[in-house]
Parts: C-alpha cells; sequence; structure tokens
C-alpha cells in the first residue's frame, strides 16, 4: 500500500527550495458517501513555515488527522523523510518526529504543567515498566535531564512559574503555549499545528509566530499548520497550500496563492472549484 | 426526659462492639477488600478505564489457587503465582477486544466478563464443585497460621482469636503493595497513565501507546483482584461463586469514592471505614427481624455514601482541585 511516490505534477513551489520532509500522494478518507479528503496531494520542504488553509469544510483537519495516523486512511500514502507513515498508529507517527497539536487544546488538566512537558520527552526508558527496576539510574538521570530541558522551554514561554500549577488552571492563551511547548518537548522535525492562533490574543498570537520562526532558524523545525487569519497566513508563512472539498487546488508563495483564480472561487463560492473525478481520485 | 436519655430507642451492645474474634473478621475483610480496591485505584483513579469485572480477577485468584492446590500435584504456594498469571492472562483476553472501547462499553464488556467466569464457576461443577464450592486447600496456610498464633501467645497474648495471623498477613501484603503502587505511580510510567487518564489521544499524539499501558493497567488490576482472591478463600476456608457476585465490584467502587481518587493510601482507609460501617451497624438495636437490619445496613451506607458526595465529593483522600478540574 506505502510505496513511496513524488508529488508529480504539482507545480512546484519557488519560496522554499528545501527538499521536501513530508510527502502526501492522493491521500482518501471518506464518511459513508462523503468525500472530507478526496485526494489530496502536497508536500511540505524541510524547514519551511507552510500554512494549510481553506473554507469550511475543506478537508484539512482531516487530513491532519489522517497523516497523523488518528483517523484510518481510505487510500493514497503518505511519507516522513521517505518513511511510510500512512496507516501506522498516532505514537509511532510522533515518535519518527512528526508532531501534531489539536484544535481543541488537549491541556492535561489533573497534571502539573511540568508534567505535562515532562511527559513528551522521547527516550524515557523509564516509561517501560521492567526499566523501574532493572534500569533505575538509567531513567533517573533522563528524568533529570527532562526536567531541565522542560524548564527551559517554559522559561522560553514565559510559562515558568505556572510549572507546578495544574495545566487546568491555565488561560485558553496559556494553554495554546503550553501545547506548543510541550510538543516541542517531543523533538519533532514537523510540527503540525491546527490553528495555533484561533481563540489568543494578537499579542500573544506574534509571540506565538516568532516562536516559530526562532525555532526553525535554531532547530530546523518544519511547521505545517492550518490557520483561518489570512494576515497571519500571509504575513508569515513561506509556502501557502489550499484545499477545497477535500482536494489541494493550490500551493505557492502567498503572493501566488493571493491572485490565484481557484482559490479566489473556493472563498467566494463561485462555480466549482475543482472538476471531480468520478471515482474521487 | 431522664428516661427517655436512659433508654433510647436504638441502642448498641457494648460487649459485641468489643469482642476482638469478630473485629479481626472485620480487618481482614477490610484488608482483602482494599487489595481488591487497588486494582480498580489503578484502572479508575490513574488510568481513566472503568473495569467493572474486578470480582472476576477475585474468583479467578480463589478458584485457581484452590483448584491447583487440591486437584494437582501443586504446592499452596506454587499456586499462588501461577493463580496470579491465570488471572492476568485472563485480564489480556478481556482487555484485548475491549480496551479499544469508549468508557462505558467498556464498563459493559467487563461487568459482562465477570458474570461469564462466575457462571461458568456455578456450572462447571466437575472443576469448581459449583454451587457447593471448593474446599480443602488451606492446609499449608493452617499450618502457618498456628505457628504465628504460637509465636503471639508467646508474647503473652493467651486468647488470641484463631484468624488473628491472617489479620496481619494481609494487612502486611495491603501495605505493601500500596508502597509499591504509590512508588511507582511517581515514575515516568506512572505519568504515562495519568496522561491517558486525562486525555489518551494527547498522550497518543506524543508517542505514547495508550493501548499497550491500559493493558498493563488492568494486568496489575487482575492480579491484585488475585491476590485479594487468595485472601477471601483463606478466611472462609471454600470458595464458591456467590463470593464473586456484581455487587463485589461495587462495593470495591465504594471503597474507592470514599476513600478517594487517585490516591492508593484512601483505598486502605475507605475500605477500614466502609467495613466498620457496615458490620458495626450490626449491633443495632432495633425492634426488627434480622433480615431487615441486614438490609438497613446498607441504607445507611447509601446515606454515608450521600453525604460524603454533598460534603467532601473528592473523598477522604482524593484532591479537591483534581475534582474541579476534571470537567
Amino acid at each position: 500500500m506505502a510505496t513511496e511516490t513524488t508529488a508529480a505534477g504539482r507545480p512546484p513551489a519557488s519560496a522554499s527550495d528545501g527538499a521536501p520532509i513530508f510527502e502526501a500522494t492522493e491521500v482518501v478518507k471518506h464518511f459513508g458517501g462523503l468525500f472530507a479528503v478526496d485526494g489530496a496531494t502536497l508536500d511540505v520542504r524541510e524547514r519551511s513555515i507552510t500554512a494549510l488553509i481553506g473554507p469550511n469544510g475543506a478537508g484539512k483537519t482531516t487530513f491532519f488527522n489522517v497523516i497523523t495516523g488518528f483517523y484510518r486512511p481510505d487510500g493514497g500514502s503518505a511519507s516522513l523523510s521517505g518513511t511510510p507513515i500512512l496507516g501506522r498508529p498516532p505514537h509511532v507517527i510522533a515518535r519518527l518526529g512528526m508532531v501534531r497539536t489539536f484544535q481543541i487544546t488537549k491541556a492535561l488538566a489533573r497534571m502539573p504543567v511540568i508534567d505535562n512537558m515532562m511527559l513528551a520527552a522521547p527516550d524515557q526508558p523509564g516509561e517501560r515498566i521492567v526499566n523501574l527496576l532493572a534500569r533505575p539510574g538509567a531513567w533517573r538521570r533522563r528524568e533529570h535531564e527532562v526536567r531541565a530541558q522542560a524548564m527551559e522551554l517554559l522559561e522560553m514561554f514565559n510559562l515558568e512559574p505556572l510549572a507546578n500549577e495544574y495545566a487546568g488552571t491555565l488561560s485558553g492563551g496559556q494553554r495554546k503555549l503550553l501545547e506548543l511547548s510541550r510538543a516541542l518537548m517531543a523533538s519533532p522535525r514537523l510540527l503540525l499545528l491546527d490553528e495555533p492562533m484561533a481563540g489568543i490574543n494578537p499579542t500573544l498570537g506574534r509571540r506565538l509566530l516568532d516562536h516559530m520562526r526562532r525555532l526553525r532558524a535554531e532547530e530546523g523545525v518544519t511547521f505545517l499548520f492550518i490557520e483561518h487569519d489570512m494576515e497571519v497566513v500571509m504575513g508569515h508563512s513561506d509556502r501557502v497550500i489550499v484545499m477545497a472539498e477535500g482536494r489541494v487546488i493550490a500551493d505557492g508563495t502567498p503572493q501566488e496563492v493571493r491572485t490565484d483564480q481557484a482559490v479566489i472561487d473556493a472563498y467566494l463560492g463561485s462555480g466549482t472549484v475543482a472538476e471531480r473525478g468520478a471515482d474521487g481520485g | 426526659m431522664l428516661e427517655a436519655l436512659t433508654s433510647p430507642p436504638v441502642a448498641v451492645t457494648l460487649e459485641s462492639f468489643t469482642d476482638v474474634a469478630f473485629w479481626t473478621g472485620v480487618g481482614i475483610i477490610a484488608g482483602t477488600y482494599t487489595i481488591f480496591a487497588l486494582g480498580l485505584q489503578l484502572n479508575v483513579g490513574f488510568t481513566g478505564i472503568f473495569n467493572f469485572g474486578q470480582a472476576a480477577f477475585m474468583a479467578i485468584g480463589a478458584y485457581a489457587m484452590a483448584i491447583l492446590t487440591t486437584e494437582t500435584a501443586i504446592s499452596f504456594w506454587l499456586s499462588l503465582p501461577l493463580a496470579v498469571l491465570i488471572a492476568i492472562a485472563f485480564g489480556l483476553v478481556v482487555g484485548l477486544p475491549s480496551l479499544r472501547l469508549r468508557t462505558d462499553y467498556l464498563a459493559i464488556a467487563t461487568i459482562a466478563a465477570a458474570e461469564a467466569i462466575r457462571l461458568f464457576a456455578l456450572n462447571a461443577r466437575e472443576l469448581t464443585g459449583g454451587g457447593q464450592g471448593t474446599f480443602g486447600f488451606s492446609d499449608d496456610w493452617d499450618s502457618i497460621s498456628e505457628t504465628i498464633e504460637g509465636w503471639i501467645r508467646d508474647l503473652g497474648w493467651a486468647d488470641v482469636p484463631t484468624l488473628f495471623p491472617l489479620l496481619i498477613v494481609v494487612w502486611t501484603v495491603a501495605v505493601l503493595l500500596m508502597y509499591v503502587l504509590s512508588r511507582i505511580q511517581d515514575t515516568p510510567w506512572g505519568r504515562v497513565l495519568r496522561a491517558i487518564r486525562e486525555d489518551e489521544d494527547a498522550a497518543r499524539a506524543l508517542g505514547k501507546n495508550a493501548f499497550s499501558y491500559k493493558l498493563q493497567s488492568l494486568a496489575i488490576a487482575a492480579a491484585l483482584g488475585a491476590i485479594s482472591g487468595f485472601f477471601l478463600a483463606l478466611n472462609l476456608k471454600f470458595v464458591v461463586p456467590d463470593e464473586f457476585l456484581p455487587i463485589v465490584t461495587f462495593i470495591g467502587y465504594a471503597v474507592l469514592i470514599l476513600g478517594g481518587l487517585a490516591s492508593y493510601w484512601g483505598v486502605a482507609v475507605g475500605s477500614v471505614i466502609l467495613w466498620t460501617v457496615l458490620e458495626g451497624l450490626r449491633f443495632l438495636e432495633l425492634p426488627l427481624s434480622e433480615s431487615r437490619i441486614a438490609a438497613l445496613r446498607f441504607i445507611l451506607l447509601g446515606l454515608v455514601l450521600i453525604g460524603l458526595m454533598a460534603f467532601r465529593p473528592q473523598g477522604l483522600f482524593g484532591k479537591r482541585e483534581e475534582m474541579v478540574l476534571g470537567d
């Protein structure tokens, strides 16, 4: 099923010319007769900040859920740095370096902020019950490192004073920051953010964007984010992929996408956005 | 006025309240249910999985120990770890298909599995003795018990109750288990369990194999259920299916609610309080038949629980913040 395919036929992205870290080909997900994702093909260049946009119901979140293993795909393939991932369970995909956040933040409410952070760290031998006795030194050492790393990240996001508070006591904006910093604890190579700016004030939003740019520069993290705020999309991403009716209808720099007739039609709802194949791709 | 005070309508006979043998029995039941409910605490309080079949693991522990000891050449001592392994195997068999289910479906699946075990025990007469039960497995324990009894007598307590050694052992085991469980809860492994309790999808998105952890949690609960089954069997000296009705699991939940979620020590306190109330109320002298008084005990226990929900909904040892934040 998961043979490797190159995203042939897709217009070349002029903005970021790095090699693709992620490629999806003809991904399909339907719910009964509804083709929520209807043959979506796209790639994400390494170290890019790529926005995934589209009108409501375009299939963006469903696409995220399929490629991160939360939904079982009905067709297509996807790979992360050449490793096939489509159809594999979420925890395997996360460990391969593709980590996601959720549209509605998932703070682990009855756990302290610091535990939220430390949970996400990979390679903790103490997460295997036999190692608790067999390798007590190893997991305690790792725990030590992880705590230091977590505090560093919390400091960066100004959440340090809240480290010992229950995550459930955080405000909506703080939860967004916690979720992003928690995802970073997992040492991702590709971060998928589902509407990171939704529900937070503009100041915090700008800070979030600054963090994203800095993380790309310093850690080499690649970002793919779903966003509705066009100002954010056009001003802060170097590539924009547009979905409508379960397919990718445009792909390019913010400038290119802004003037693309198919995109304008999709948003304004005039005419058909894509000629739908009889078999849905 | 004075007369009314000297002859209250409800009286409690003091002799029975100071009856050491009686309270030894209550203590053993409380210790047995502590171990039983530790498994529920791990599942419900720390992993967020609603295991309603804990009575089945208790049954499997008790029956496996009894049958292996009496029907095979296996010694009583070897039967104990084997019975634990059998209970764990059953836990995996129940968990593999059902742990993928949503909370409420899981509850139904586990209660059904537990009833299946009980009804099997009731009908597989060749193996289990059916409704008559299985007995004659406790010789090895009895000789140990007599030895301990001898030691206590040597210390100067002449009329030590026969069951007192069992009381000592059940609580030693219970405290040991509480200690070990509390310790492993405070590790990265325990942290993953709590994350799954809070939000399974978030845990999965961070690279944790939630299903595997839920299975481990259920397997450990099964082992704890089996151990509590040993003490139930040694206390009664026989094993019958009626000891494993669904109400046994429900009483385990009452212990959890009393003690508070996410506290292993709370389980012990909850169990002691529950059984003290339940058994202590036997001494109520009311102008009622014995069966009515027996029923009344549960009504009063219900009132205690309702009162607790009203004034301390987090239970005695639960954390109020965690209760409020739990959506």
